[in-house]
């Protein structure tokens, strides 16, 4: 019912509709819902039917149903196999295959929440449940029922998408709080179970609570919440588990309750501090996930801040060039840049866009990246064929910000090159290496990226040092002749370009047809060339 | 090879101004003959505009054609305020004839208080973009009849622009001087050449013959000043016109008068020599003139530098919204916009930052907002979300909100923000005599030296009060109009009070007149109160009803 519901629901959504039936990746659960039906279905025929009336039709529908189910296959196999990529989308193939991303659609391997996590990230966003899930697994073996067979199922799936894309860890989530969580019960089970046993009075008590009923998981929690108060808050939590933990302790102290208690005993003093610490970490996550979800999920990424001696400083530069953009440009003049800026210059700038976070259509995001990896005459006219009149970059070397365009742009170079085989991605390396100093090769210093993001920052400091890749620029006086700045904002951010009237065009056409001749003969050979060119 | 073409960047504009110089130095003191205003010789103010006419570009031109548009007659005068060529010179000695005709009929037919103005000084502040002129004339009548009116009288170019006039009669000495305001009301004389508004000033008692009387006058302009050239790029400080008339233009005889001009810097590019005129530092003096007649005009133009802030507030929305509860909800919607000569070709950040002095001298990032004491929970943000950039200070006597725009302004440059901010309630609403309350707000605009040029208020009645009506010292629109908030019925009433041309001395308060029972004051949680009573009434009774059929 669920199943149903859910993708009727999805199929609500514009962007979704019919894929969540179309697509191939849905079908393995589809089948599953109709393989649960079936049975179900066979075992109310088995109520209704008498004995011999059942086989019969079993029989009957046995004959027609796998008739049915041939050609259904059969129809679904043909359809899937018509698809290159079997009917699985690009983001659900690089889950299988991690590398199949970056090797075939640079798109998908560009976005940085699909990128694969580091451990950092991990302890970041799981903290201490990255150390307890281990513990939960282990605690999911020791008696292993249906249930905790597939709690470790889930657990193992989750931690393998996570590791693929950074975004899954949001599946990991709930999988990592359930497994911590019998971590951390079974583990207060432990301790308030010894400490039980050793505390003089109640251990008489105890010893016939165990012997008496087998529940010693309720009588140790009370026994608990009278020994330590500070287990009070946490012991909320567990309590249910330990419920569950209860009907498995039941089987198992059935057969030799005494011996199996004892076996779990720690010194007294030992389990106190350990309740002590456990209760502390539990504490201290809390602390951090406040801290987290202050800081890295509620902070906006478009307006940053950073902390100095004279208290907060706010880099509004974002707002600042898409507020210029809105009040002081045309209604209905275009604005390029990389998909990122996208919905952003949309929303905030009111301006038409070429290409924005929906990533549907990848040759028009191509076509952009070939433009900005294009030296700045082939850049014009690619910007000037889609009536681009401003040209948006956003630059951190001033200020430090790491992503900026000039650090995305080997994907551009390479999301381009997908399509406009022409943009060689070697040609902007120098040994395999991505660089901007002077080392960089020709092509990455001549290119429209470069120039749009340099432009004139020699002149800041004296040196153009780039705070962000550390390094002194390669080329630090050079001249725009087809862009000219039209707004820089406060720390350099966000940079805007007009494109430059087509009337150095005229001038620059007869020059242009020679070196169009010598610089793209090369390219030529490699059929699909650029069509803006 | 990256240097080179640089340099050549930066040398450009200063050729330019160097070539702008030359010509200027060509036509000289030398060359700029002393201008009568019986005699105006305008060509030689044409080998000037020719070489500047280029850079003309479309808006003025429509500016222009606009005012031509507004009457037909102002054609001359506009030829006067800018003379580009001989033609608009021969249309000029047309004005002046027609003033001499007109002069010669009006003579014959004034049968009215015959004036003379002894003495005018005239002194017209040119250091920001909003000109203030004061006026000090001493009036004696001459003829039999005493007089209870006098008038003043303005070129139709001025009064386009004539944001407000006030006259005050001055009494006493030096020492002990007195002011008394006078009532000063747009008026039409007949017998006025070519399309001068005049304005009258009441006396509060009848100058008799052979008495005379000291007013002072005070008149602002906006929009006045016309940047030339009218695009600059960053690197360029902006220089502007002003067009006025060495003579003061009056309905009467002027027996000795003198203006002084000040500007906002000692470079004047060029001013119009009416003899005996001179310029020291940023003060130009043009007179004194004797015995002119009424209505004489002597056409100048001041090319000067000024590089104020030429902040103008094309639109202004002040919602003011009272609730009875305590609190006045005050909301500034601005749309601002630099109105100075306009940003040509690159901003440049580098030299922004770098070279403050030379770039960029022009724009403007920072405004002075004035607030009420008291203020609170103020805010400035715009269609985007909060503007990071403020500071607000407050004292016992006002506050100060200093607020920037989200980057700087250049001419032609706009940005919109709003500015919110709470009052206390009895710092402002009041009980008259007669039982009705009022409130008592501030008109105008709370930044500091801002031009309107559509200022619309909106008080918000309580819902519930009745029979509004609107006290303002100066001629506005007025209308009613009803908004709906959360939980009302019938609707605020709204009195929407509109201005153009709103100057800082606009900012004198105004009264808003209206019956409130305070019954309605509860209306509204009563409203609430009961919704809620009948619907747990509704639950009760539906619990204890027993609506089965069977028994």
């Amino acid at each position: 019912m669920q199943v149903v519901l859910g993708t009727l629901l999805a199929s609500l959504v514009p962007v979704v509709g019919f894929n969540a039936v179309m697509t191939s990746e849905h079908f393995a659960s589809f089948l599953v819902f109709i393989f649960i039906h079936v049975v179900a279905f066979a075992y109310y025929i088995k109520g209704l039917l008498s004995q011999k009336m059942f086989k019969v039709a079993v029989t009957l529908v046995a004959s027609v149903g796998m008739v049915l189910c041939c050609a259904v296959v059969a129809v679904l196999i043909a359809m899937v196999a018509s698809s290159p990529t079997k009917g699985w989308s690009g983001r659900s193939l690089s889950l299988l295959d991690p590398t199949y991303a970056s090797k075939y659609i640079p798109i998908i391997a560009s976005v940085s929440e699909h990128q694969p996590p580091t451990w950092p990230s991990y302890f970041m966003d799981i903290n201490v449940l990255a150390f307890l899930v281990p513990a939960g697994i282990t605690a999911c073996f020791l008696p292993l029922s249906d249930a905790s067979s597939f709690v470790i199922l889930y657990i193992v799936t989750s931690v393998y998408f996570s590791g693929v894309m950074v975004r899954l860890m949001l599946v990991l989530a709930p999988a990592a709080c359930i497994l911590s969580g019998i971590a951390l019960s079974e583990a207060f089970d432990v301790f308030t179970g010894s400490i039980k046993f050793q505390l003089p009075g109640i251990s008489r008590n105890s010893q016939i609570d165990v012997r008496d009923t087998s529940s010693a998981g309720v009588v140790t929690q009370d026994d608990g919440v009278k020994t330590d108060k500070n287990e009070e808050s946490l012991k909320e939590r567990p309590s249910k588990k330990n419920k569950k933990k209860e009907r498995e302790n039941a089987e198992k102290a059935l057969i030799k309750p005494p011996l199996e208690k004892r076996l779990l005993v720690l010194p007294l003093e030992a389990s106190v501090i350990s309740l002590l610490l456990l209760v502390l970490l539990g504490a201290f996550y809390v602390v951090h996930c406040v801290w987290a979800a202050a800081e890295a999920y509620s902070a906006p990424s478009i307006v940053l801040t950073s902390h100095t001696n004279n208290g907060l400083h706010v880099f509004d530069d974002f707002r600042e060039a898409y507020a210029w953009l809105s009040h002081n440009t045309e209604v209905d003049d275009k604005v390029a840049s990389w998909w990122d800026y996208g919905y952003q210059t949309t929303a905030m700038a009111n301006r038409t866009v070429i290409v924005d976070n929906n990533t549907w259509n990848n040759t028009h995001i191509a076509t952009v990246g070939t433009a900005m990896s294009s030296p700045e005459k082939a850049a014009w006219e690619i910007f000037h064929s889609l009536d681009v009149k401003y040209v948006l970059v956003v630059f951190g070397g001033l200020v430090g910000y790491p992503s900026d365009d000039i650090n995305k742009f080997l994907w551009m170079v390479r999301i381009g090159g997908g399509v406009f085989p022409h943009i060689k991605e070697p040609d902007y390396l120098r040994d395999g290496q991505y660089r901007i100093d002077s080392q960089a090769t020709p092509t990455m210093l001549n290119c429209l990226m470069y120039k749009l993001c340099y432009y004139r920052f020699v002149e800041t400091d004296g040196q153009g040092f780039d705070r962000v890749r550390k390094t002194e620029i390669g080329k630090k006086h050079f001249k725009l002749t087809h862009f000219e700045e039209v707004f820089t904002t406060h720390h350099w951010m966000v940079r805007l370009y007009k494109l430059k009237p087509p009337k150095n065009r005229i001038r620059g056409k007869t020059k242009k047809s020679k070196t169009k001749a010598s610089s793209t003969t090369g390219s030529k050979g490699s059929g699909k060339r650029n069509p803006w060119q | 090879m990256f240097v080179q073409p640089k340099r050549e960047k930066e040398i450009k504009p200063s050729q330019e101004r160097q070539q702008r110089n030359t010509s200027l130095q060509q036509l000289g003191p030398k060359n700029i003959l002393p201008l009568g205003y019986k005699c105006p010789r305008w060509p030689i103010f044409s080998p000037y505009s020719f070489s500047l006419k280029t850079p003309r570009s479309t808006l003025e031109q429509s500016r222009r054609d606009s005012r031509v548009r507004q009457t037909g007659e102002r054609r001359d005068d506009d030829a006067m305020e800018a003379p580009q060529s001989s033609l608009r010179s021969a249309l000029v000695f047309s004005f002046i004839a027609i003033a001499y005709l007109s002069l010669l009929v009006r003579s014959a037919t004034l049968s009215s208080p015959e004036l003379q103005i002894l003495n005018a000084e005239r002194r017209i502040d040119l250091t920001s973009h909003i000109i203030r002129v004061y006026l000090t004339l001493k009036v004696e009548n001459t003829g039999a009849a005493p007089a209870s009116e006098i008038f003043l009288a303005f070129p139709p170019a001025q009064v386009d622009h004539l944001a407000i006039v006030k006259a005050a009669a001055t009494f006493g000495k030096k020492k002990k001087k007195s002011y008394l305001p006078l009532d000063v009301n747009p008026t039409d004389l007949p017998d006025a050449p070519n399309g001068a508004k005049c304005f009258s000033i009441s006396l509060v008692s009848p100058l008799k013959t052979g008495e005379s009387v000291t007013l002072e006058v005070l008149y602002i302009l906006s929009h006045s000043l016309e940047p030339f050239p009218i695009e600059i790029s960053q690197s360029e400080s902006q220089l502007v016109y002003y067009h006025d008339s060495a003579i003061i233009l009056s309905p009467y005889h002027i027996k000795h008068q003198t203006t002084f001009i000040k500007t906002s810097s000692p470079k004047v590019e060029s001013f119009t020599r009416v003899e005996p005129s001179d310029r020291v530092g940023t003060e130009l003096k043009y007179g004194p003139y004797e015995d002119r007649h009424s209505y004489s005009f002597s056409p100048i133009i001041v090319h000067f530098e000024n590089n104020n802030p030429f902040a103008v507030v094309e639109e202004l929305v002040r919602e003011v919204e009272i609730s009875h509860w305590g609190s006045l909800q005050v909301t500034e919607r601005y749309k601002l916009v630099h109105a100075g000569a306009r940003h040509k070709g690159v901003f440049s950040r580098l030299e922004y930052q770098h070279r403050p002095q030379f770039s960029g001298v022009s724009s403007f990032k920072h405004l002075l907002a004035t607030l009420p004491p008291k203020v609170h929970s103020v805010y400035y943000r715009d269609e985007i979300g909060n503007i990071s950039s403020s500071h607000l200070r407050t004292n016992s006597k006002k506050s100060e909100l200093e607020i920037e725009p989200r980057y700087p302004l250049f001419g032609g440059w706009k940005a919109t923000f709003v500015i919110g901010y709470g009052l206390p309630l009895q710092d402002f609403l009041f009980e008259s005599p007669d039982g009705r309350r009022y409130l008592n707000f501030s008109f105008g605009c709370p930044l500091a030296e801002t031009v309107v040029d559509k200022l619309t208020i909106k008080v918000v009645l309580p819902e519930g009060s009745k029979n509004p009506s609107a006290v303002v010292p100066f001629a506005v629109d007025q209308r009613i109009e009803t908004s709906f908030s959360y939980l009302d019925v019938v609707g605020r009433t709204v009195v929407v009070l509109e201005k153009e041309n709103v100057v800082p001395e606009h900012n004198s308060p105004f009264q808003v007149y209206y019956n409130f029972n305070p019954i309605f004051m509860v209306a509204e949680p009563l409203m609430l109160a009961s919704v809620f009573f009948f619907f747990f009434i509704a639950c009760v009774t539906y619990l204890h009803m027993d609506i089965s059929i069977r028994k």
